[in-house]
């Protein structure tokens, strides 16, 4: 399926269901994601010291990486995605349960990065899967991406602001 | 009682599985728990950077060599930058070499301290993972306070290094060497001198000399079977020939001896920057060089000892701004070819460990 | 110094005996031999009398345009003795035979150089792609190879399913 299109899809869909249930699960969710592992390249080391001591991702109540997709509901695509990786990463996308979410972490993954005009490289995850918050940075900072969990939350938390604030409002 | 058959199991590894640090995969051949084959699947993260490379100036290309070793940017920096001032035959100040080897060592420990995490972490030793990391930033906080930036670090130039060091970057230095051996000792307690840890490790994994000089191994792997080979001081670059430093060597050859030969290899990187802080003269950093470089026609082979193995940069240059070949030529790579050596015929459960012992960096063997 | 002189006597004998031609490098001795002499170089640069280069430190292909070459970077375990050969492989039939039988660890850098500039290895165990997949066309570190536009390249690809 056409990823733009998948992705819209899925906003709509946050959307809609927005009855009082919704909402307080969606504040469960959003303080307790449970990344799925799946460290690429230089962008997983940072993402490991994110969980590390000093930055401590449990503050957030992000720590608990799984190591099955099928355990956990946000796809951190930490690092380069290259042509060979890409239909694995879609598979363990399509392997995660609903509602689910994708971070992409790093320059590469968000736009291919110093590799973009390589002959095994895509040029962006957002060819792939749909992505909800992209990390710039090369590789991005614990703090980097610990704001993007918290974006997620947000955006988790608050669908229709972020739709307006995507229209530019 | 007749004896009993299975039937031959195939199990796959990755590419996304949490214990084969980063992309790498491996198709398992299992007569019950017994290894019998090992196929080793690579290229997941191959980015094609030597491709990258021709399209690239030379200056162009050094952030490229921090994206090989991820863990040990300053190492690949070196390597590259050397081997072209080696074409250019460059000379370059003092005060440079001496931050370049520091950058590299301190490097090399950091690399040394994931390993340690990741090691203890493959036979479940959680609280083991954090104390290197929590050491870990320490050093990623010099690198940050002197080139901006944590872990690909782009600190060397071809000429010198980027800028010099602030002056707070001594004091930190000097502090975290002081801690040096208690945190090595932290670690030999809390995972190496750990019962379990030595009743997993000890005398599995065998790697033996043979293999050794056959497959053309390298790196801290060899040295703990027995093999007293470091590029520093077999064919010293840079100022190593300066210093006073021992290379370890064990010979237990088997995967405890693989990891403990790391925690050798801190210290004397240790000592090496104790004595590089100590005679570190004053002066310019960056030697007098062009803003575009031409590097006079010719080719070069160089190679360092990175932390995972040697690196060595093959450049053919045609004597314009961008080269026509740039080989890289990575350690883990090759002592990867060793697995299906040193895995048959141990269980299951201890492939993950031997594996682990190798400190592959998927960055480095699929470049 | 005498080391380098045994080298340079040892590889002009080496050189005389397979046709193969000696220059002075900028670090090292280059030894440049046709494609059918390999094995018996490699061999003989093994076990060099009183001054073995007996370490396979990288093998690699390049492109020279109207003909391909393998380099091979030997180095010695014991001693500071460098050598560089390479073999001129045919550009419209790029074979040479195996050097697996002589260094067990060349069985990764000729799959590589098979990869990426499509050069045959004969009498290698197991020669497939590495890096890319089964299916990928071309040979990407060929100086003629056409990198496909980023349109192309941001379609997802179908596994294969021994991949």
């Amino acid at each position: 399926m056409d990823v733009a299109k998948e992705k819209e899809l899925r906003e709509a869909d946050a959307l809609a269901n927005q009855n009082i249930i919704d909402k307080a699960l969606n504040w469960g969710r959003g303080h307790s994601f449970w990344p799925v592992t799946f460290g690429l390249a230089c962008c997983a080391i940072e993402m490991m010291s994110a969980g590390g001591p000093r930055f401590d991702l449990s503050r957030f109540g992000y720590e608990v990486f799984r190591a099955s997709p099928r355990h956990s509901d946000v796809l951190i695509v930490a690092g380069t995605c290259t042509r060979k990786m890409a239909p694995l990463l879609r598979r363990i996308y399509d392997q995660m349960p609903e509602p689910k979410w994708v971070i992409a972490m790093g320059s590469c993954a968000s736009g291919g990065g110093p590799f973009a005009d390589s002959y095994a490289m895509n040029t962006g995850v957002d060819n792939v899967v749909p992505v909800d918050v992209y990390v710039p940075g090369c590789p991005p900072r614990p703090e980097s991406l610990i704001f993007g969990l918290l974006q997620l939350q947000y955006k988790v938390n608050h669908p229709a602001k972020v739709r307006l604030m995507n229209h530019g409002k | 009682m007749g004896e009993a058959s299975t039937e031959e199991l195939i199990v796959n590894l990755g590419p996304q599985h949490p214990s084969m640090h980063g992309v790498f995969r491996m198709v398992v051949h299992l007569d019950g728990e017994i290894v019998t084959k090992v196929e080793p699947k690579m290229g997941y993260l191959h980015r094609g950077i030597e491709k990258l490379a021709e399209s690239r100036t030379y200056q162009q290309f050094i952030p490229y060599t921090d994206r090989l070793d991820y863990l040990a940017s300053p190492c690949n920096n070196l390597a590259y930058v050397q081997t072209v001032e080696k074409l250019m035959e460059l000379e370059i100040p003092e005060r440079a070499e001496y931050l370049r080897v520091i950058f590299a060592e301190l490097a090399r420990i950091a690399s040394h301290m994931v390993f340690i995490s990741s090691a203890a972490l493959d036979i479940a030793g959680w609280t083991t993972w954090g104390y290197p990391f929590r050491d870990r930033e320490r050093i990623l906080d010099l690198f940050e306070m002197s080139t901006g930036s944590r872990m690909t670090t782009n600190s060397m130039r071809i000429g010198g290094v980027q800028n010099d060091v602030p002056p707070e970057f001594w004091p930190a230095l000097q502090s975290f060497l002081e801690d040096l051996p208690d945190m090595l000792e932290e670690y030999y307690g809390i995972y190496l001198g750990n019962e379990i840890a030595m009743g997993r490790m000890k005398h599995i994994g065998i790697l033996s000399p043979e293999t050794i000089k056959d497959l053309s191994l390298t790196g801290p792997v060899i040295r703990a079977s027995g093999f007293d080979y470091d590029v520093r001081k077999a064919e010293p670059y840079g100022i190593y020939d300066r210093f006073d430093f021992k290379v370890p060597v064990l010979n237990g050859c088997d995967t405890y001896d693989r990891n403990m030969i790391r925690l050798y290899e801190i210290e004397e990187s240790g000592k090496i920057i104790r004595q590089a802080m100590e005679n570190i003269p004053d002066g310019p950093v960056m030697a007098k060089v062009p803003k575009l470089i031409k590097v006079p026609a010719g080719e070069v082979y160089h190679r360092v000892e990175n932390p995972k193995g040697e690196l060595g940069f093959y450049i053919v240059s045609d004597g314009t701004q961008k080269p026509v070949r740039i080989r890289i030529r990575t350690g883990t790579f090759t002592n990867l070819q060793s697995l299906n050596k040193v895995l048959i015929g141990n269980t299951v459960q201890d492939l993950i460990v031997i594996f682990a012992s190798f400190d592959a960096v998927l960055g480095e063997v699929d470049k | 110094m005498e080391n380098k002189e045994l080298l340079r006597k040892r590889v002009d004998e080496l050189a005389a005996r397979v046709g193969g031609n000696v220059a002075e490098g900028s670090d090292n001795l280059v030894l440049t031999v046709n494609s059918q002499y390999i094995i018996e170089t490699l061999e003989a640069a093994k076990t060099f009398d009183g001054i073995p280069c007996d370490f396979l430190h990288d093998l690699a292909g390049f492109d020279a345009k109207d003909h391909f070459e393998v380099v091979y970077q030997l180095r010695s375990w014991s001693g500071p003795q460098k050598l560089r050969i390479k073999a001129i492989v045919d550009r419209d039939n790029p074979v040479i035979d195996s050097a697996t039988r002589v260094w067990g660890g060349a069985n990764f850098w000729e799959r590589e150089a098979y990869d990426m500039f499509g050069i045959v290895f004969k009498g290698h165990p197991n020669l497939k792609r590495i890096y890319l997949w089964d299916d990928f066309e071309g040979f990407p570190l060929r100086k003629d190879y056409v990198t496909e536009p980023a349109e192309v390249r941001n379609i997802t690809r179908v596994r294969t399913d021994n991949e």
